[in-house]
């Protein structure tokens, strides 16, 4: 029912879409299509996860203060995540015990829209996401207001969002967080079933941007995200290992205030006919988790038509105050951290490397259409590696080798 | 840290650097927009972001868990 909803909202779009292109001037572009499709992989020790995301995306500019946009996007997801975390210490002592995995298998649908009404110098966009997945269910409000100021010199925009989530558990029968079951699988989610429950999630993201031009080469960006997350965060179906025979679903807190500043950097290079990009962004968290994250990427354009990118990132985090690689003993960073526990790979901490490339292709006659249908056509091919390295996170005292991730997309973007 | 934000964003938009209309080109190019392919960056972010605790620099949108 839910994904019947994605796609009334879709054919509704593009109804729209093809009523406005009709009633238009022959060179006014009205309406954008863009349909992308992306396959995430990796299979690091144990585990292993395929996820494909199609989208679509319908842009309709009716008037040249209007624009209206609407948008479906899913995730297909299967694979296998370990089911029960302990570490090496536990291990030792029990070294008939494995690590046990579950397999995975959801799909998530998401639809959404947003109006922009735009000035000369200002717009303000307004919009809604609705997602569902077998255990989580995702309201999403935002605006976003943007000026221009000083001859386009300078952009500030202030952005705000709103999630009404909820998200599946097991009902407790116990109320001590060290006797709490796993959900065992998303069966009976979100229906009468009596051993079914759910949690809501609020979340308040608000962000600031400024962008300055400093010459006709150079501009820069700062930003400031903040976000308050209020509800049940820990990942239901993960137990871990608290001491002999205490296996118990993961338990986090429920407040966790996240904050980030991002400086970016772009320099064109005349002589080369490109353009140096630099980012840099610092981030914390109430959970004690620290991150660092610097970015560079050089594009440019081979003749008129294509635009080719290359990306390095590099990122370093620490772990959350209560993460821990095994919670029944031993030494320091070993050992119990109070009345929280994860099992969780991203609150542990690690660094990354990602490197990727872009390749873009358009197509826009100055006179006339393509195929007389199309003001302007374009192809972006993207993919990108990304390696993990934990510095404490095991699988019952077992390191995570083979931690690279390979996301790639393609998409079509078509200009009526 | 916002109130330095607030007083480096106030001094540095009141004139000190201006670029004429007329020599915008350049600026205008795709290659020096931080986010010129959105759509792409956005599928890369969602992939990254279930790997990493942290969050910020990328917007506000967006709706569901997604976080296998």
């Amino acid at each position: 029912m839910r994904v019947q909803l994605g796609k009334k909202a879709c054919a509704s779009s593009l109804a729209v879409a093809v009523l406005a292109v009709l009633g238009r001037p022959v060179n006014a572009q009205v309406a954008e299509v863009d349909t992308s499709h992306t396959v995430f992989y990796e299979a690091p020790t144990h585990t292993n996860m395929f996820v494909y995301t199609p989208s679509v995306d319908v842009k309709v500019a009716p008037s040249p203060w209007l624009e209206v946009r609407a948008g479906w996007e899913a995730d297909v997801v299967s694979g296998a995540s370990v089911s029960t975390k302990f570490g090496a210490v536990y291990h030792a002592s029990h070294p008939a015990d494995v690590v046990s995995t579950a397999s995975v298998h959801d799909l998530r649908n998401m639809a959404g829209g947003e109006l922009t009404v735009k000035g000369d110098t200002t717009s303000l966009t307004g919009g809604y996401d609705y997602s569902t997945e077998h255990d989580y269910q995702s309201n999403s409000l935002h605006v976003n207001a943007r000026a221009d100021a000083f001859q386009h010199n300078t952009q500030f925009a202030l952005s705000y969002g709103h999630n009404f989530d909820r998200v599946c558990d097991r009902v407790q029968t116990e109320s001590d967080p060290t006797r709490w079951s796993a959900l065992e699988t998303s069966t009976g989610c979100f229906t009468a079933d009596a051993t079914r429950t759910t949690h809501s999630i609020a979340i308040d993201t608000f962000e600031s941007s400024w962008a300055q031009s400093w010459t006709p080469i150079v501009e820069t960006q700062l930003t400031y995200t903040a976000q308050l997350v209020d509800g049940f965060q820990s990942d239901p179906y993960r137990s871990v290992i608290l001491g002999e025979a205490i296996k118990t679903q993961e338990h986090v807190p429920n407040e966790r205030a996240r904050q980030a500043v991002t400086g970016r950097l772009a320099v064109y290079l005349r002589g080369i006919k490109g353009a140096l990009r630099f980012s840099l962004r610092g981030y914390s968290d109430t959970w004690a988790l620290r991150s660092a994250t610097a970015e560079a990427e050089f594009e440019k354009n081979l003749g008129d038509s294509v635009r080719v990118m290359l990306r390095g990132r590099f990122y370093k985090q620490s772990g959350a105050v209560f993460w821990s690689d095994d919670y029944t003993g031993g030494d320091p960073p070993l050992g119990p951290r109070g009345q929280y526990w994860t099992g969780d790979r991203e609150l542990s901490p690690f660094w990354s490397w990602l490197a990727g490339f872009r390749f873009v292709w358009t197509d826009e006659p100055e006179h006339g259409r393509i195929l007389g249908l199309l003001e302007s056509f374009k192809f972006v091919g993207s993919a990108s590696v990304t390696s993990f390295s934990y510095d404490q996170y095991t699988l019952g005292g077992l390191p995570v080798s083979d931690a690279r991730a390979y996301v790639g997309t393609v998409s079509l973007v078509a200009a009526f | 840290m916002i109130r330095a934000f607030a007083i480096v964003a106030v001094v540095a938009s009141t004139g000190c650097a201006t670029v004429a209309p007329q020599q915008r080109a350049i600026l205008a190019d795709p290659t020096m927009q931080f986010d010129s392919e959105a759509r792409h960056e956005a599928a890369l972010r969602h992939a990254i972001d279930n790997r990493e605790g942290s969050m910020g620099g990328t917007g506000v949108a967006g709706g569901g868990c997604g976080c296998n």
